[in-house]
């Protein structure tokens, strides 16, 4: 399935150059750069604290970069708007569960159509052939995608009453739902148990085989990490201290320095 | 109420009905003066189902809503009034007014787009006291407003030479104009409430709802917050300008002082009390707070009768009345008196969440 020498040839999907990240005095994120080639599975680890997320903020147009550049498809992302990037197709998840917990399993993944469909207030309020189709689309697609992380069944369940693993799928569901070629997760398996985690792991797999997608992934599950990640960098107080396949980045001995706290 | 759930047909057809004799069953047996208030009731129907597009359905705290309803009113009035001698028909001067009021709703939108819950209100507060004290002094140097006097001989709504004023009379039944801009004011509540359930259940409605729910999380599903948010108030505004111009009409006479904060805040009680974000409750909450303060007035002449003096004043009745409905609703029903299905889960954990809940905690315990 790793076929290396296919995907080498394949273009670099997400350029990350010299990104830096200043909160006041403090710096976040120090000249990090990162390319992840298409149909790659890329983790990002590192201790808390490194600037994991931070990265996948400025990504997604939470945070503005202090310097420093973000390229999707050669296009540039960093500085735009969240819905900007995900028109752009970059989807993503949050650490701490971020679902419209008070609208159904359904709803949220519909509202993952929003940017991919048109209907404004004239077609909702004449609710004319254009509009109804258009919902008739975003249901069906909805559907489709609760199936595939193995939500069938779960579409009118509130969001908020999920338990904590089908929440993590359906939030999953709800970034497919935007047609991102690039779906950044973060931490998405923090918290469950060991068969929960290998189940997610297959999914990730599953998901980049039939979407066609390439996965950066933020954990710690340092398994789970050798098991799906083609490639992996490890942050540290904001710099990239590593960067290789899983077997090279766990002999580093900066990485081990790190992590073990050996080399400070 | 089986009886009318298992026959939604004939319980649409029995409301049909009813609405349609309201207006004569009223003045036949209570007098004109609460058909009167019926119209008021519908207008504070429009409005609430206005506001509650924006607070209900998008979340976004609005404690200026009533300047809307006064840039309607007064659009109006510019337009069919001897003040300017402009004597427009309504069916031009409606559909502008609400777009005058959506501009302005864009105007008051584009600077609250960074604020949330209570800077927000703050600010649309005082947008809702800027208009009216606009309106209270915009008498000099160019007479726009008339100031505190108010503007008056604003033209009735007429269709071609027929107009909403004195009494008609049909088939030999007298219908006089209050019972016709009953049936004008019920045609555009209906109208709202259509557009208001469509909304909801559409493309737009979601995306209120997902900025109501988390508006980071809303952003990074692809929603462009700042549209909606100022759309949301567009469209609150456009209900509340289309009301504004049906009351100057209505009225014939308009001043600053109907533009007040206490109404602003009243229409916000109305959406409160009966159910945010549901259309049922929001107009339950509208009747309610416009036909009880008038029924209250009745305790005063009672006390007369009964103790042979007035010794508490209605209206301070009013007030403390309304205080403890309130504070006895967030008590008992804290999503309002009929709230939607959703809003009621909210606030209540179910006996399935309940018991999940239960099971998690043999597991700890394990």
């Amino acid at each position: 399935m790793h076929n290396a020498e296919v995907r080498a040839q394949e273009n670099t999907l997400l350029v990350v150059d010299q990104v830096g990240k200043q909160f006041g005095g403090l710096s976040a994120l120090n000249n990090v750069s990162l390319s992840v080639r298409a149909g790659e599975i890329y983790g990002l680890i590192g201790p808390n604290g490194a600037g994991k997320t931070t990265l996948f903020n400025c990504m997604t147009g939470l945070y503005t970069v202090s310097s420093g550049a973000i390229h999707l498809n050669d296009v540039a992302v960093h500085n735009h708007k969240p819905h900007e990037v995900v028109a752009r197709g970059f989807a993503r998840t949050f650490q701490n569960i971020r679902l419209f917990a008070n609208m159904t399993v359904l709803e949220n993944v519909m509202v993952g159509r929003h940017i991919r469909s048109q209907a404004g207030v004239l077609g909702a309020v004449l609710r004319n052939a254009l509009t109804r189709a258009e919902e008739k689309n975003i249901r069906e697609r909805a559907l489709y995608l609760l199936s595939r992380v193995g939500l069938d069944g779960k579409a009118q369940h509130l969001a908020g009453h999920l338990s904590y693993g089908l929440q993590r799928r359906l939030e999953i569901a709800r970034a497919l739902a935007t047609d991102p070629s690039i779906l950044a997760l973060d931490e998405p398996v923090a918290g469950m148990n060991p068969s929960e985690r290998r189940d997610m792991g297959e999914l990730f797999l599953r998901l980049r085989e039939e979407f066609r997608l390439t996965i950066l992934l933020i954990e710690h599950d340092v398994k789970l990490v050798m098991c799906v990640c083609d490639k992996l960098a490890v942050l540290d107080y904001g710099c990239k201290i590593s960067e290789g396949t899983p077997q090279v980045v766990q002999r580093d001995p900066a990485v081990i320095a790190a992590y073990l706290g050996g080399g400070k | 109420m089986l009886f009318f759930r298992e026959r939604p047909r004939i319980s649409l057809l029995l409301l049909a009905i009813l609405l349609a004799v309201l207006p004569f069953l009223t003045s036949g047996l209570l007098g004109n003066s609460w058909v009167r208030l019926l119209d008021f009731v519908l207008l504070y129907i429009l409005l609430a189902i206005g506001l509650n597009l924006v607070v209900g359905y998008a979340g976004l705290l609005d404690l200026g809503y009533i300047a809307f309803y006064a840039l309607g009113a007064y659009f109006y009035a510019w337009l069919a009034s001897p003040h300017f001698g402009l004597h427009l028909p309504f069916w031009i001067i409606l559909p502008l007014g609400t777009l005058f009021a959506a501009a302005f709703g864009f105007i008051l939108g584009a600077p609250t787009l960074r604020l949330r819950g209570d800077y927000l209100a703050i600010v649309t507060l005082g947008f809702g006291e800027i208009i009216r004290i606009f309106m209270n002094n915009l008498n000099a140097p160019v007479n726009l407003t008339n100031g505190p006097q108010g503007m008056d001989l604003i033209d009735p709504i007429s269709f071609g030479g027929f107009a909403f004023s004195g009494t008609h009379t049909f088939l030999d039944i007298k219908v006089p104009a209050i019972h016709l801009y009953y049936y004008l004011f019920l045609a555009f509540t209906l109208l709202a409430i259509l557009v208001a359930y469509r909304l909801q259940d559409s493309r737009i409605g979601r995306a209120w709802a997902a900025i109501r729910e988390d508006e980071v999380a809303a952003a990074a599903t692809g929603i462009n917050t700042r549209n909606i948010k100022l759309l949301a108030f567009a469209m609150g505004a456009t209900f509340g300008g289309l009301a504004g111009g049906l009351f100057a009409s209505f009225q014939g006479f308009i001043s600053p002082e109907s533009f007040n904060l206490f109404e602003s805040i009243m229409i916000l009680c109305m959406i409160v009390l009966g159910g945010m974000g549901h259309i049922p409750g929001v107009i339950l909450g509208a009747v309610l707070l416009t036909i009880l303060p008038e029924a209250l007035r009745y305790i005063g002449d009672l006390q007369r009768a009964w103790l042979g003096e007035v010794i508490v004043d209605p209206s301070d009745l009013r007030m403390l009345l309304f205080g403890i409905a309130l504070v006895l609703m967030m008590l008992f029903r804290p999503a309002g008196l009929w709230p939607s299905r959703q809003r009621k889960r909210e606030l209540t954990a179910e006996g399935e969440i309940a018991a999940h809940e239960q099971e998690s905690l043999h597991d700890a315990q394990r």
